[in-house]
């Protein structure tokens, strides 16, 4: 008598919609997705820019700026719901149970605090710790995202250091705290080439040490197949295809993800010029009424452009195409 | 550390530069100095010993360099109205000015940026354009229009305030009040802007994103950033004070600097006219010197960059 060990997941999405309003037009950038993230795992959600990656993120972490609003569905973290949670119980999960790091470190401290009074305010919102005791925990762990010299950077300001120490900075102050999730939206886009691995790798070893989830926002699939558990491929505010990020790779069914995958450069293939996907994402406002991707897609048949596609289970995979067809056959 | 060396240098120039300036204007803007000190009978001669005696004979530049040797040795001279000591006109009348000024540079502050931060915190609603509406009308009426208003309405009207006088705090509520407004007017305009430019920043998503309370991003975090043009308009605000009192302590007979200023030009006594002049040259272009070292105090990014 063996039993399936049932994990819930700690969050899980569903039927997200998010609306923006803005010079009188009211979009939605964010329609009916649902996804679930589960302990220990790690998460990536690709997908063009302007596609609705980070209004999801900044949904879930309900840090919508004012003209965005969450009008449909539900954001479950462990159980609770956060779409209709009161802004105290949401500030109190904030950094303590779901923490946020940001694509541009430059802008994204403070300019007139130390470091280490960032983070010891931090420490002492959530968790009422004395100076002492909040400045230890402040430096062990800075000195954890590997910061050299953590004792006199705790009294730099965030011009005095660099692109990726800031952006250690930032993950220092998402990752104190210990939370249950971390959302990390283009966390190495705005770094050089050479910081952006240290930077991964320090994110990747902190997620299994601490066995915490994470939802990895990036447009870069070279990250994600180095990186991912779990590939969440989104295209015009929706899933398009979700999949264990080995099956996606090895043989990706949407023709998105296909055209994604093709258009990264290859090594042997010096002489052809890169693939790139035709057209590009339509504007929210403006979208087909069938498949969102069909003007864009190779293999679009009648009813692509009639009918919305469901999102349907396909063993591990989660697919929202009416005619999967590979590459291959181009 | 060499901005403020350099800030300093460039105030000591000022300064002195300022300093010529007002001594020429004052010899050049015509009347007689004779006419103040003696009486209308004098002869022409005797008048012309009179000046004689003063060194307004002399060119000017070296009447600059007697006057610029004996300010500097600490004799500032006496009235030529009524033969007082200037240096005990500055300290009784001093003293006056400091209080009626510290109050009003006290209110613009105090009221300024409370308005200005909820303003920018009620943002395009009611309150928010009420408040604006206060300060565009706060900037465009004249001080010597809303001195008599209030005198109008305060005092004669209400009953509630002397027109006048020195040197009760009941004397001093109308006119430092008048000699705020246009300072509150101002400082709450920047104030909102400040904030209203910071609370679209990145690090305050960060902030919140860290599970800051709305008190603590807006009060503490873009209160900060925002604060620091609000100083560098702080050594502004003293200029601007300055150049108002002269106004104000003449419409409310408060016995400050202004009014001894006034009196004096319009008596042609020259060596008050003079000193005090440059006094207030000077209060102005010390003030824009206090500006510039709060703006490096105030901002980190120039601190230590």
């Amino acid at each position: 008598m063996s039993e399936a060990v049932v994990v819930d997941p700690v969050l899980s999405l569903r039927n997200l919609t998010t609306t923006i309003h803005s010079d009188g037009l009211t979009f939605d950038v964010v329609r009916g997705l649902s996804l679930d993230i589960y302990p220990n795992e790690i998460v990536c959600l690709v997908g063009e820019s302007g596609c609705g990656k980070t209004v999801a993120a900044l949904s879930v972490m309900r840090l919508l700026p004012e003209a965005a609003q969450i009008t449909g569905g539900s954001i479950r973290f462990k159980g609770r719901e956060l779409v209709s949670a009161a802004e105290r119980d949401i500030r109190a999960i904030r950094a303590e149970e779901i923490s946020m790091i940001f694509q541009d470190p430059l802008t994204s401290l403070d300019p007139s605090f130390t470091v280490g009074s960032i983070l010891k305010e931090l420490i002492k919102v959530h968790r009422g710790s004395d100076d002492a005791s909040a400045t230890a925990l402040a430096l062990a762990t800075l000195a954890e995202v590997e910061i050299p010299d953590a004792k006199s950077r705790m009294d730099a300001y965030p011009h005095q250091l660099s692109g990726g120490m800031r952006q250690r900075v930032m993950i220092a102050m998402a990752l104190v705290l210990d939370p249950d999730l971390l959302i990390a939206d283009e966390p190495t886009t705005a770094l050089d080439v050479t910081v952006q691995a240290q930077i991964l790798d320090r994110l990747v070893d902190e997620q299994r040490q601490r066995q915490m989830a994470m939802l990895l926002i990036t447009h870069d699939l070279a990250v994600v197949a180095s990186v991912a558990h779990r590939v969440a491929v989104m295209y015009s505010g929706e899933i398009v295809e979700q999949a264990p990020v080995d099956q996606l790779f090895a043989d990706p069914q949407h023709p998105y993800t296909q055209g994604l995958i093709h258009a990264l450069p290859h090594v042997s293939a010096r002489k052809e010029p890169l693939y790139s996907i035709p057209g590009r994402v339509p504007p929210p406002q403006f979208t087909p009424p069938g498949c969102y991707f069909a003007p864009r897609c190779p293999f679009s048949i009648e009813v692509c452009w009639k009918d919305h596609p469901p999102l349907e289970f396909d063993g591990d995979r989660l697919l929202r195409c009416y005619n999967p067809q590979s590459f291959a056959s181009l | 550390m060499r901005r403020i060396l350099s800030r300093t240098g460039y105030m000591i120039l000022i300064l002195i530069l300022s300093s010529i300036a007002v001594f020429y204007a004052i010899r050049l803007s015509g009347g007689d100095a004779t006419a103040a000190a003696l009486p209308a009978s004098t002869t022409a001669a005797q008048r012309e010993a009179f000046r004689e005696r003063l060194g307004l004979t002399a060119p000017i530049y070296v009447q600059y360099f007697q006057y610029a040797g004996r300010i500097l040795t600490g004799d500032l001279g006496n009235s030529l109205t009524n033969n007082a000591d200037i240096g005990d006109m500055l300290i009784r009348h001093g003293k006056n000015s400091l209080i009626l000024g510290a109050a009003a540079f006290v209110l613009v502050f105090a009221i300024g940026i409370p308005l200005g931060i909820w303003a920018s915190v009620r943002r395009n609603r009611a309150a928010d354009q009420g408040i604006m509406t206060f300060s565009v009308t706060g900037m465009a009426i004249p001080n010597f229009w809303l001195a008599l208003l209030a005198i109008w309405l305060f005092a004669s009207t209400l009953h509630l305030l002397p027109s006048a006088g020195c040197c009760e705090l009941r004397h001093l509520v109308l006119p430092a009040g008048v000699l705020a407004f246009e300072g509150i007017a101002l400082t709450v305009r920047m104030t909102r802007s400040a904030m209203l430019e910071n609370l679209g920043q990145d690090w305050v998503r960060t902030a919140r994103a860290a599970g800051l309370s709305e008190f603590r991003v807006i009060g503490k975090h873009a209160l900060r950033n925002a604060l620091i043009p609000i100083i560098s308009l702080a050594g502004l605000r003293i200029g601007q004070i300055v150049g108002y009192a002269l106004v104000v302590e003449t419409i409310f007979g408060w016995p400050g600097l202004g009014q001894v200023l006034v009196n004096a030009v319009l008596r042609r006594d020259y060596p008050v006219a003079q000193f005090f002049s440059l006094v207030l040259v000077a209060l102005v272009v010390i003030g824009n010197w206090l500006a510039d070292l709060g703006y490096v105090v105030a901002n980190p990014r120039l601190r230590r960059a």
